[in-house]
């Protein structure tokens, strides 16, 4: 299992900014990811309109984790796939079990074993004003997501550098639970990925305190 | 076999309850094209930001690629029981929305040099639009032909947009099987949107959730008529349940079998009718008439009607021609609609009549939405 080691960042700047060289310090691990799988998809219409196509293009990215007091902030850096951007931004996530959840992370969690979700997506400015960036989810199966209640503040803030994404997500530290598990996810824009089609890591990483 | 109850529940010959179902016919004939019907829509309920190029009730003119651009082409709907995949609509195949030069032109000195237009954004959204291809129609003079076709959500039977929503955003009312999606649980995905093979789902980019035809919800649980039928200056919009065996939509529908649903075969279940469009006789090349040959190919509505579109218009020529003879037509009768409020079967309240206070007509619609598992 993959280990993510906590770093204090109290002391930062602005740790909420994927720029802020505080971030240079914190130790980050390639986290592989897989595509969900297609038969796991939430209904026949998906799982018909992806069966022969390809999906989950980003096969791996960086990931560290550090706190600010009773904050968790997790900075996720992938690989865009540098095509035309179409209909669907460009989209990161974490997944947290809590102090319960299932095995793996690929389904990104089930009906009978849900997860929380931190989302960010690419958005303008303008549609920042309607819906912010960042949104807090329970999923319970690909793409089954639904607002959660509660849940404390997010945030994030975005960095693209040539075809390199960096995100900052920052939420309550509690979000973590008991065993302290995290997952992540990307989404490719330009290859119409959302929802359930998208790289979830292929396991749960440790966060050690 | 059907019944009603006394308090208009519709029951099947063993008494049981049917599912209500709102619907609506269409007369074709009746139908000019002033978009009265979209504008109603659109003032009503996508004037917001984001709901610019959205037109949740539109008129097309058939022939023609329609809105969003070609939508006929882009799959969706049910095969022997199996969705079919689609293809999203872009925001440029919806095309619209746009801005117009107005600066330039009125206030910027430049009114000499240029004229009202949009202002191209570079996204191809001012390439296309609700109503591109106006009055083109098909054929050749003297024998061109086209119609007008309104549009909007068909409320199907067996929503494949409901089946195809990963976050359970969408549902179908029992009470009366309006087709809804609760915003706040919308997750932006858009499967609907390929899914549905009418394409009549658009998508708010800045708040990030689709948006369809809600049937006018509000106004039906206050029994007002939905606008686009309410406001149509020609009075051929019916609505009612379609179901109610003493309703004109089932007597147009099942009966007289002269109102049909819009591409069947996509396998949806459309409760969206139309009474498809007759037409004069073909001109000959020495321009004497072709009494024989009606201008609009039957073969074109066949594509859209099905193949029942023969014996429907065979049975409003044979009901006009009954007419011309001095008979009468209970079917014609109907379709004139001498009565305005004849058209909305339950929904004859006037809305000047509704308490309209602020606090009353605040509608959010996931929550206030009567939602049925």
């Amino acid at each position: 299992m993959v280990s993510l080691t906590l770093s204090d960042l109290s002391g930062a700047a602005d740790p909420g900014d994927p720029a802020d060289p505080a971030w240079a310090g914190v130790p980050a691990v390639t986290v592989p990811l897989a595509p969900v799988p297609v038969d796991a998809q939430p209904n026949a219409y998906i799982r018909a309109s992806w069966a022969d196509r390809p999906y989950g293009r980003t096969p791996t990215a960086d990931v560290a984790a550090a706190t600010v007091g009773d904050r968790l902030l997790l900075r996720l850096s992938w690989e865009g796939s540098g095509e035309a951007p179409g209909e669907f931004p460009d989209a990161c996530g974490a997944l947290f079990p809590g102090g319960q959840g299932p095995a793996l992370p690929a389904t990104m969690g089930s009906a009978e074993e849900p997860v929380t979700l931190w989302q960010w997506r690419d958005r303008t400015e303008a549609q920042q004003q309607a819906q912010p960036a960042a949104r807090h989810l329970v999923a319970r199966g690909p793409g089954v997501f639904r607002p959660a209640a509660g849940g404390g503040e997010l945030s994030a803030a975005a960095l693209r550098t040539g075809g390199r994404w960096a995100v900052v997500l920052s939420g309550p530290r509690d979000v973590l639970g008991d065993d302290a598990r995290v997952a992540v996810a990307v989404w490719d824009g330009p290859s119409d990925e959302r929802a359930g089609i998208g790289a979830v890591s292929a396991e749960w990483a440790a966060v050690v305190r | 076999m059907t019944g009603s109850t006394a308090t208009g529940e519709t029951t099947t010959s063993d008494g049981a309850a049917r599912p209500r179902q709102l619907a609506m016919v269409f007369d074709l004939n009746k139908c000019m094209g002033c978009q009265t019907c979209s504008i109603a829509c659109k003032v009503l309920w996508t004037r917001e930001e984001g709901e610019e190029h959205h037109w949740w009730m539109s008129v097309n003119t058939q022939p023609g690629l329609g809105t969003p651009k070609d939508w006929e082409s882009m799959g969706g709907g049910w095969r022997d029981g199996q969705p079919v995949p689609g293809h999203q609509p872009t925001r440029a195949e919806f095309g619209g929305g746009w801005k117009f030069n107005h600066q330039d032109v009125m206030f910027g000195g430049k009114g000499r040099q240029t004229h009202l237009q949009p202002v191209d954004t570079g996204d191809g959204t001012t390439r296309w639009g609700m109503n591109w291809d106006e009055d083109q129609g098909g054929g050749t003079y003297p024998n061109s032909y086209y119609f007008y076709l309104p549009r909007l959500c068909n409320h199907c039977t067996h929503p494949v947009c409901v089946s195809a929503c990963p976050s359970g955003a969408m549902y179908k009312r029992a009470e009366d099987g309006v087709v809804l999606r609760d915003e706040t649980v919308c997750q932006g995905a858009r499967f609907c949107m390929e899914a549905c093979p009418y394409k009549k789902i658009s998508f708010n980019y800045v708040r990030g959730v689709a948006q369809h035809c809600i049937a006018c919800f509000p106004r039906l649980e206050a029994g007002v008529a939905p606008a686009c039928a309410r406001q149509c200056p020609g009075r051929l919009v019916f609505v009612g349940d379609a179901a109610d065996p003493h309703g004109p939509i089932h007597r147009l529908v099942h009966d007289w079998q002269v109102a049909l649903p819009l591409h069947e075969e996509y396998g949806t279940g459309p409760n969206i009718f139309y009474v498809p469009p007759l037409s004069p006789a073909r001109l000959n090349d020495d321009f004497s008439i072709d009494e024989e040959t009606p201008r609009i190919p039957p073969e074109y509505l066949e594509s859209l009607f099905g193949p029942r579109v023969h014996a429907a218009l065979d049975r409003l020529r044979s009901e006009l021609a009954t007419v011309r003879s001095g008979g009468t037509s209970e079917l014609l009768d109907t379709l004139i609609v001498y009565h305005w409020n004849e058209l909305f079967g339950p929904y004859t309240t006037d809305p000047s009549t509704l308490d309209r206070s602020p606090e009353r007509v605040a509608v959010q619609l996931g929550p206030t939405a009567n939602r049925s598992s």
